[in-house]
């Protein structure tokens, strides 16, 4: 019959037994006239994926229909009428939830490598909550022991907000990976290693393992130095980092997708290094703030939830992010100057903003700035383009949240001693020799 | 294909530009393109590249060459990239034709100075009937460099004019009633009223498509510019801003797009020639400190590819696009990059404070002191449109076909260099 018709486009596949479940595909049983219909939504490519999105909606309601036609040109009997009743309630749920988490694409089992300190361990904190939000499992391994001081800082302090969302969390050395027991997943991130020595245990592993899909966290500050900015995916990058030769041996090894992103400074609760908190300490505190150069420099601070959005969109498009590297920051930068009347202004606070030349005030700009003092700005366009990816955050509103945060903990009432932030003031008063 | 002359104004160009390899084959040739066999001369652009380049595969014109990594490989051979340029316009050519079938009764406001030139053409070589409105100071129509005799012939014969002062409101409607123009290319208007008399002269006008400008943009700590961003209403582009809200406001489709600064040959504001004019001198370049001030450039002809793809292109009604270069650059770096161009030794830069001197009226450095760029990503989304020069190659081309011929629109006055150097202590150079 007509219906039937069109619903074979949408893989009618009668059987009498479940099926043995394929990760890469749910599938939903419906009983109608005395038969088994499993319905498979394939998912796994790109455009598979949004075929099913177009399946699924409008021929919900082909389908609810085609068992009614059934149930009511077959005459079930009443034990039928009602498994197929049930069954009927069953396909609109899940459908429907399907529909929500992403178009019906397959539920994936994801690991997460994590880093136990610095600016990226924010990273999988984040994307561990937004994957479940999107229904997919997590695992998050964390670099070294559960007992270690590193665990007492965020995000790790915070490990309980994602076992309660059903994350697993777990520690270990990625050098042991293949020994701590874990199960096979679909998806591998490693947001840890910064060479090759440290990844590969974690790559050859997953590969073994049967990954799909293998994603890096890789860093922008591999990108040559250019004149004519921003650092643009393809674009020169230096050739001894150990990120790129970490992309290039993940590029060789033969997953059905890999993908690196190239962060580069992220803010966000949760944070386990300063980035908008060295701006708020002088702030709050009435300090003038310290700017080398002429404060021009561009720079990107990005949200992480910027970052998160676009690692999901990754793993749920794996064949159009396969292959890809992709710049991970939000779509606007800032100068450092900018950056200060940002902070200012979410402080609702003036700030007093003073440049000076860290060579003439003796000061390594290293350790008296907490960014490099430079132009360093990337763009996310391979995100955009071969993801559809869109940036959802405004670095003004997030830095009156995490001001808040940092009033909410007593940061302002902390002692913080600014050498060198005197020292550099010291030499701006000396009269400087022609 | 047949007839297609490879050497449109702009055969003697270069290709796709750095970020090519990363788009992937977005700026790619598409497969099975057709080899065109270029008739412009390459002699004496053959002379001046000799020893600077790689070896020019002059048996490769017309031929499509292996899509190099641009980012990481040393120059591709410029006879190369000239081929494939010529195929790619070619290519354009077609689809315009291709796509939106019927051609269009055009008025272009101005097209006689530097962006019309070039939007005449591709709008004539498209098919189109162009009329251009200037007040005739300047030839109707005059032979571009790079352009054939055969090229430029029937490019004059095609192209029709009107005479008149576009400020004179009365005369203006008078001479547009009943001319019926479907769709008008404001190129050189500046204040909103200048619009009025047109869409009362044109009441079947199908779209309004004005050149507005990136200025209109309020000054920002983050960047880039988006087309969402804040608009400044005190700017010295008001009269930009207004136009594009009476057009708003008068229900006929508009389209406006956002230049930054453009470049290309025939540039009548003095951007690169202000460089090439010290480079060909010899002399330092003074920038304003730091010198990593971040602006865009857009080459002219991509500027007016960029017009002529919102031409009766409904996804364009009501939008305002941004138009410039695929990646910024630095004031510093567009010192080094002309000098790329032009195949200078890297230049001197010399970085002064602008603050320590008075230069009276004028103007010491053709740029504003400031970040100023924007996104191009929403006409390359929405137009199907993508910048073809990097910003070496799109200097090299008004290099060759402009300041490096010794043309130059402003006498050089180095006056306001002279006194940075010398207050600065640095040796003044004579110029030779």
């Amino acid at each position: 019959m007509a219906l039937s018709q069109s619903l074979a486009s949408l893989v009618l596949i009668p059987c009498s037994s479940s099926p043995s479940s394929s990760s890469s595909s749910s599938s939903l049983a419906v009983a109608a006239s005395g038969q088994t219909f499993r319905l498979f939504l394939r998912s796994g490519s790109s455009s598979s994926s949004s075929c099913c999105s177009q399946f699924c909606t409008p021929h919900l309601s082909l389908f609810s229909s085609f068992l009614t036609e059934q149930h009511q040109r077959n005459g079930l009997r009443s034990v039928k009428r009602r498994a197929a009743g049930a069954v009927w309630n069953n396909v609109v749920v899940r459908a429907a939830a399907a529909a929500v988490h992403g178009q019906g694409e397959s539920k994936k089992k994801v690991l997460i490598v994590n880093t136990n300190s610095g600016g990226h361990a924010i990273i999988g904190f984040w994307f561990a909550k937004d994957l479940r939000a999107a229904g997919h499992a997590v695992t998050i391994l964390t670099v070294g022991d559960e007992s270690s001081d590193k665990m007492k800082k965020p995000p790790f302090s915070r490990f309980s907000e994602l076992r309660d969302l059903g994350v697993e969390t777990v520690w270990g050395e990625p050098a042991d990976i293949g020994v701590l027991g874990l199960s096979s997943f679909d998806v591998v991130l490693d947001n840890n290693g910064k060479t090759l020595e440290v990844v590969k245990p974690v790559a050859d592993w997953a590969k073994a393992s049967g990954a799909k899909q293998f994603l890096f966290i890789s860093s922008a500050g591999i990108y040559k130095s250019t004149d004519e900015p921003p650092h643009v995916e393809g674009d020169e990058v230096k050739g001894d980092a150990g990120h790129k030769i970490v992309e290039d041996y993940l590029a060789g090894l033969g997953f059905e997708s890999w993908a690196s992103f190239r962060p580069q400074y992220m803010t966000g609760s949760g944070n386990n290094k300063d980035c908008e908190e060295w701006f708020f300490d002088r702030i709050v505190r009435g300090r003038p703030v310290p700017i080398p150069g002429s404060g021009l420099q561009v720079t990107n601070i990005s949200h992480v939830s910027d970052l998160s959005s676009m690692l999901t969109l990754a793993v749920e498009k794996p064949a159009a992010a396969n292959g890809s590297i992709f710049n991970a920051v939000s779509d606007r930068a800032v100068t450092f100057d900018g950056l200060v009347r940002l902070c200012a202004k979410a402080a609702g606070k003036e700030a007093e903003i003073v440049h000076y030349d860290p060579k003439a005030a003796g000061v390594d700009a290293k350790k008296s700035f907490p960014f490099r003092n430079m132009h360093f700005y990337a763009e996310p366009r391979a995100a955009s383009t071969k993801l559809g990816w869109e940036s959802k955050t405004n670095l003004q509103e997030d830095l009156k949240a995490r001001y808040e945060e940092y009033i909410a903990i007593g940061r302002d009432k902390k002692d913080i001693k600014f050498e060198l932030d005197d020292k550099i003031l010291e030499s701006l008063l000396t009269p400087v020799s022609v | 294909m047949a007839g297609m002359s490879s050497s449109f104004p702009g055969t003697v160009t270069s290709s796709a530009p750095c970020v090519a390899a990363a788009a992937g084959s977005r700026h790619s040739l598409p497969q099975g393109a057709p080899r065109l066999h270029c008739k412009a001369s390459f002699g004496d652009l053959h002379a001046t590249f000799e020893g600077m380049r790689q070896s020019n595969n002059v048996d490769k014109i017309g031929k499509l060459a292996d899509k190099p990594n641009l980012a990481s490989s040393p120059p591709v051979a410029y006879q190369q990239r000239i081929g494939r340029k010529a195929v790619r316009q070619a290519v354009v050519m077609t689809r315009a034709l291709a796509s939106g079938g019927e051609s269009k009764n055009i008025l272009i406001m101005g097209g006689t100075r530097f962006i019309g030139l070039f939007l005449a053409r591709q709008l004539v070589a498209a098919g189109h009937q162009v009329t251009l409105f200037t007040r005739g100071k300047a030839p109707v129509t005059k032979q571009l460099p790079g352009e054939s005799d055969e090229e430029f012939s029937v490019y004059s014969s095609k192209v029709k004019h009107i005479q008149g002062d576009r400020q004179d409101f009365d005369g203006l409607k008078e001479k547009l009633t009943g001319t019926g123009f479907q769709i008008v290319y404001d190129i050189n208007g500046r204040e909103g009223k200048e619009v009025e008399p047109i869409l009362d002269a044109l009441p079947g006008l199908e779209q309004y498509i004005f050149c507005s400008s990136a200025g209109v943009y309020l000054k920002s700590d983050q960047l880039p510019h988006l087309e969402v961003d804040a608009v400044d209403p005190k700017s010295r582009h008001k009269g930009k801003l207004d136009t594009e809200t009476l057009l708003q406001s008068k229900g006929v489709p508009w389209t406006s797009i956002r230049p930054v600064y453009i470049y290309g040959p025939l540039n009548y504001n003095p951007v690169e020639e202000w460089f090439f004019q010290r480079l060909e001198a010899g002399r330092p370049i003074p920038v304003p400190a730091p010198g990593l001030q971040i602006t865009q450039l857009g080459h002219v002809k991509d500027l007016a590819n960029a017009f002529v793809k919102v031409l009766a292109n409904e996804k364009a009604y009501g939008q305002v696009y941004n138009i410039s270069g695929s990646k910024y650059v630095t004031f510093d770096g567009i010192a080094k990059a002309c000098a790329k161009a032009g195949g200078f030794a890297t230049p001197e830069i010399v970085h002064y404070n602008p603050k320590d001197f008075d230069f009276g009226k004028k103007k010491a450095f053709p740029l504003r002191d400031q970040h100023f760029f924007t996104s191009i990503a929403k006409a390359e989304t929405e137009l199907d449109w993508a910048p073809e020069f990097s910003l070496v190659d799109g200097l090299t081309d008004s290099y060759n076909l402009d300041f490096g011929r010794g043309t130059f629109r402003k006498e050089a006055d180095f006056s306001t260099d002279d006194m940075i150097l010398e207050k600065l202590g640095t040796k003044t150079v004579v110029a030779a």
